[in-house]
């Protein structure tokens, strides 16, 4: 079995507490250990307690643990809060400033010794460097590390923060003499990225052709339009952003009626408000490609905490009814991959798709084998080709005919011959408004077919092992799915979801009849997956929720506790 | 090419004698004569009966939903910087449900033309009270008379940094006609306000009495359309009843110019296949030397 240690740096938010963390994991990633860091932090841009828990590994990591090896704390609230879940060996290093009397705690003399060689805010390198020493980490790849993450700041800030390291590698710590690092690694090198959901949505966009992002900010949805807003420009391409979700979801429909690839980003609340726009592009069959990263809900919600809660308004997203498509990734390449995908599908089914993250897996990074250049299979579904295409010019190009799969040929705006009608209205096949009722259920059911050919796509991933029960569930659970039956050597089969709506029916039906009992496991209080699937599918009484609600992702022991306890049921 | 060839023959669902039927003529006219190819162009409207001026046009059209119009043309454009782009809808469009977008647009000066054909009453649900309708107007939601201070259009695109504000008034076609495409020869956001009276359920802001109540620009005194103090002023001084160019400012740099968008190609044609290099590029954050 692999070997695993986690460490939780904590302290008061906005004084780098999270850059030090990946600091620290790009530098283990660097010397070929696995890394995966989760991130807690408050609705606010000073002050608060804030943490980053990192798990390191020798082989690839998808959770945390569900016990710490060393807390290293910037403020008293970080002891507080997790003393509670460090491992008996534990250890509690604090900054001497903070005057813990507590024997169980080292104080490290981080602010003095960054004052001393730069200035207090580089008590983060200090940090690092006690950690590094302990780690047994050779200070040379920390030093690099620092080196690239300070380079803009300029040569003194390198200089000094290069000065505090070396003061904490040189500290002698009575209490830490003699603990044992972190196992030498015996496999070779691969070649890693470390990144985290987010990143790899963008990286998938980009790659799958997006030139049009129109987003309103929200946590935790963000860093994709930033990420957007610094490479677009130089692709020719354009990050606007938008003065509301509403606005942000129709200028992406705009957008992609003119014919270029388009995306936004967005999470529960602006969700909420592009309702309107998912029915807009369903209507008027037009593709666009919509992120909802989850956080907790309902209304404002709690912000910055994960939840899965936002799939059950999705599944029946709008008034009316219209085709719509929900792909869900479980894992870092997944998003990438998935992104991608949705960009194809999306043009190819025109129509809606949603890409479902979660907070955890939007924001947390991650060391991963590095993903390898590949020309993307790009599908733009059907466009009108020349004899399509009116010769008079008039408007009577038949956008929305009516075809065996329910797919008619798009034209872009400034075709010749192309000239046609869009609306939001029941329309007919050129795009004039209709509440005939002859041609609304002609329109009606020629939509509706299109996914046909969708069904059959495999859309599940299922691991064997030799289980008699089987965990079924999507998003970030996956990685802490994956550890807790490894971990804990469980015997339950498991697998995850990557397209819910439509839902792969019949292959979910092959795979439940397989087994007794069926826990679907997700983050939100209703069981919302497993109530479309038990709507869909039936086997109710086989079907067991195992939820979490409370915010925090769920953790590998409290999962293989009930896991256990359904097994030998 | 003349107004016929930019109409696709379809009858529209309008009252007759509403005063939408010449916007449609302006905006066929104002193509005619600017000689845009029909299929070079796009009229995004909102939802309402002005909002179904865009399928009655023989080019390219886009109805969207309520509010709606200005988000949707301005990523048309953006995304087809050789399309002429024409926004159209009515005084709920572009004083309510969609007050925001018009304000940001106005801020973010696309090259693109809104006409909002404004008749101060919900006409479609059949009467009911707009952000524009007169105080004492009685409507189906109002009936004892609208009370709220309408929303005064002129001074709200001005003060949102307008670089183009005209008023224009359906009964004076010939005038509407150059409005529109001055709209559309400006460079940068323009916005039409067109008086279009609803004969309907309007019975106070009648064509009569726009006739009595409207002055030019000229009668106004008012005769430097650069001069933001002196439209502000006549705007005011009339209470917001002229018509003419009120507001023109020349060389304001636009979005396109804004976001170095103006020497792409349009951003259709750009390549969507990426190369080696720009993977290189895009991951190289996520690389540990990165």
């Amino acid at each position: 079995m692999s070997w695993k240690r986690t460490i939780l740096i904590g302290g008061i938010q906005g004084e780098g507490v999270a850059s030090t963390g990946i600091n620290l994991m790009k530098a283990l990633s660097g010397i070929g250990y696995y890394t995966y860091g989760e991130r807690k932090f408050s609705s606010r841009i000073k002050g608060g307690n804030t943490h980053i828990m990192i798990t390191i590994s020798d082989e690839p990591v998808t959770c945390v643990t569900s016990n710490i090896n060393i807390i290293m704390a910037f403020d008293h609230e970080t002891i507080d809060e997790n003393r509670h879940l460090l491992s008996e060996d534990g250890l509690m290093l604090a900054d001497e400033k903070l005057g813990m009397e507590d024997a169980a705690i080292v104080s490290l003399p981080l602010t003095k010794l960054a004052k001393e060689h730069g200035s207090p805010l580089m008590k983060n390198t200090c940090a690092i460097g006690f950690l590094g020493k302990m780690l047994d980490i050779d200070r040379g790849v920390l030093e690099e590390s620092i080196k690239r993450s300070y380079q803009r700041k300029g040569e003194k800030v390198v200089n000094e923060n290069m000065l505090v390291l070396h003061g904490a590698y040189t500290t002698q710590v009575e209490k830490l003499e003699g603990r044992k690092g972190i196992p030498v690694l015996s496999q070779s090198k691969q070649e890693v990225m470390m990144l985290m959901g987010n990143d790899a949505i963008a990286l998938g966009a980009l790659m799958a052709g997006c030139r049009f992002v129109a987003a309103y900010p929200i946590t935790p949805a963000s860093d994709i339009m930033e990420i957007m807003s610094r490479v677009l420009p130089d692709e020719e391409g354009l990050m606007i952003q938008a003065e509301d979700e509403i606005a942000a979801v129709t200028m992406c429909i705009g957008a992609s009626y003119a014919g270029v690839r388009s995306m936004t980003a967005t999470s529960g609340p602006g969700l909420t408000l592009m309702m309107e726009g998912l029915g807009l592009a369903g209507m008027t069959e037009t593709p666009l490609v919509v992120v909802d990263a989850q956080r907790s809900g309902p209304s404002t919600g709690m912000p910055t905490r994960n939840e899965q809660s936002d799939l059950a308004a999705l599944y029946h997203a709008g008034h009316g009814e219209f085709p719509m498509i929900i792909l869900s990734p479980s894992t870092i390449e997944e998003c990438y991959e998935l992104t991608i995908d949705a960009f194809n599908l999306a043009e190819e089914y025109q129509c809606p798709v949603i890409l479902l993250s979660d907070f955890n897996l939007s924001l947390s990074p991650q060391t991963i084998e590095a993903i390898r250049y590949r020309q993307p299979d790009i599908n733009r579904g059907v466009i009108a080709v020349e004899k399509d295409l009116m010769e008079d010019n008039e408007d009577a190009f038949e956008r929305y005919a009516l075809t065996e799969t329910g797919i008619s040929p798009r034209v872009f705006p400034g075709t010749k011959g192309g000239i046609h009608k869009v609306t939001g209205l029941e329309h007919t096949v050129t795009g004039r408004p209709s509440d005939r009722k002859g041609n609304r259920a002609k329109m009606m059911n020629k939509r509706n077919r299109k996914f046909a050919s969708l069904q059959d796509q495999n859309s599940l991933s299922v691991e064997e092992r030799e289980g008699k029960i089987l965990c079924l569930t999507f998003g970030s659970n996956w990685g802490v799915l994956k550890t807790t039956v490894k971990d804990f050597g469980l015997k339950v089969d498991i697998a995850h979801i990557a397209r819910i709506k439509p839902l792969p029916v019949d292959q979910l039906k092959k795979l439940f009849s397989r087994y007794s009992k069926i826990v679907i496991m997700e983050q939100n209080q209703r069981g919302q997956l497993a109530g479309i699937i038990k709507q869909e599918l039936g086997f109710h009484d086989k079907i067991i929720s195992l939820t979490k609600y409370d915010g925090e992702a769920f953790r590998t022991k409290d999962v293989a506790a009930q896991l256990e306890r359904w097994c030998n049921e | 090419m003349n107004m016929k060839d930019y109409s696709n023959g379809v009858h529209p669902t309008w009252c007759p004698g509403c005063g939408d039927f010449s916007v449609l003529r302006s905006i066929q006219l104002a193509a005619a004569h600017l000689e845009i190819p029909r299929e070079k162009m796009a009229v995004v409207s909102g939802i309402g009966c002005s909002g179904r001026i865009s399928g009655y046009m023989n080019t390219y059209g886009f109805h969207s939903v309520h509010g709606r119009s200005l988000p949707v043309a301005q990523s048309v454009k953006l995304s087809n910087k050789d399309l002429t782009v024409v926004a159209a809808g009515g005084d709920g469009d572009a004083y309510a449900i969609g007050m925001s977008h018009t304000l940001h647009a106005i801020r973010r000066n696309v090259n693109i033309t809104y006409l909002v054909m404004n008749n101060q009453v919900y006409g479609l649900t059949k009467g009911h009270t707009s952000p524009v309708s007169q105080v004492g107007l009685k409507t189906k939601s109002a009936p004892e008379g609208a009370q709220d201070t309408p929303v005064h259009p002129g001074l709200l695109a001005l003060g949102a940094g307008a670089s183009f504000y005209a008023q224009g008034f359906s009964a004076e076609q010939e005038e509407l006609v150059e409005l529109i495409k001055a709209g559309i020869d400006h460079k940068g956001f323009s916005l039409i306000n067109i008086f279009s009276p609803c004969i309907t359920y309007n019975k106070t802001n009648t064509y009569d009495w726009f006739r009595k109540h409207l002055v030019t620009c000229e009668q106004a005194g008012h005769d430097d359309p650069e001069n933001l103090t002196s439209a502000l002023s006549v705007l005011q001084e009339t209470q917001g009843l002229m018509r003419g160019i009120i507001f023109r400012k020349t060389g304001e740099p636009t979005f396109e110019e804004n976001h170095h968008l103006a020497n792409n190609p349009p951003m259709i044609e750009v390549p969507l296949e990426p190369t080696a290099e720009k993977f290189q590029r895009w991951t190289a954050r996520f690389r540990l030397d990165g």
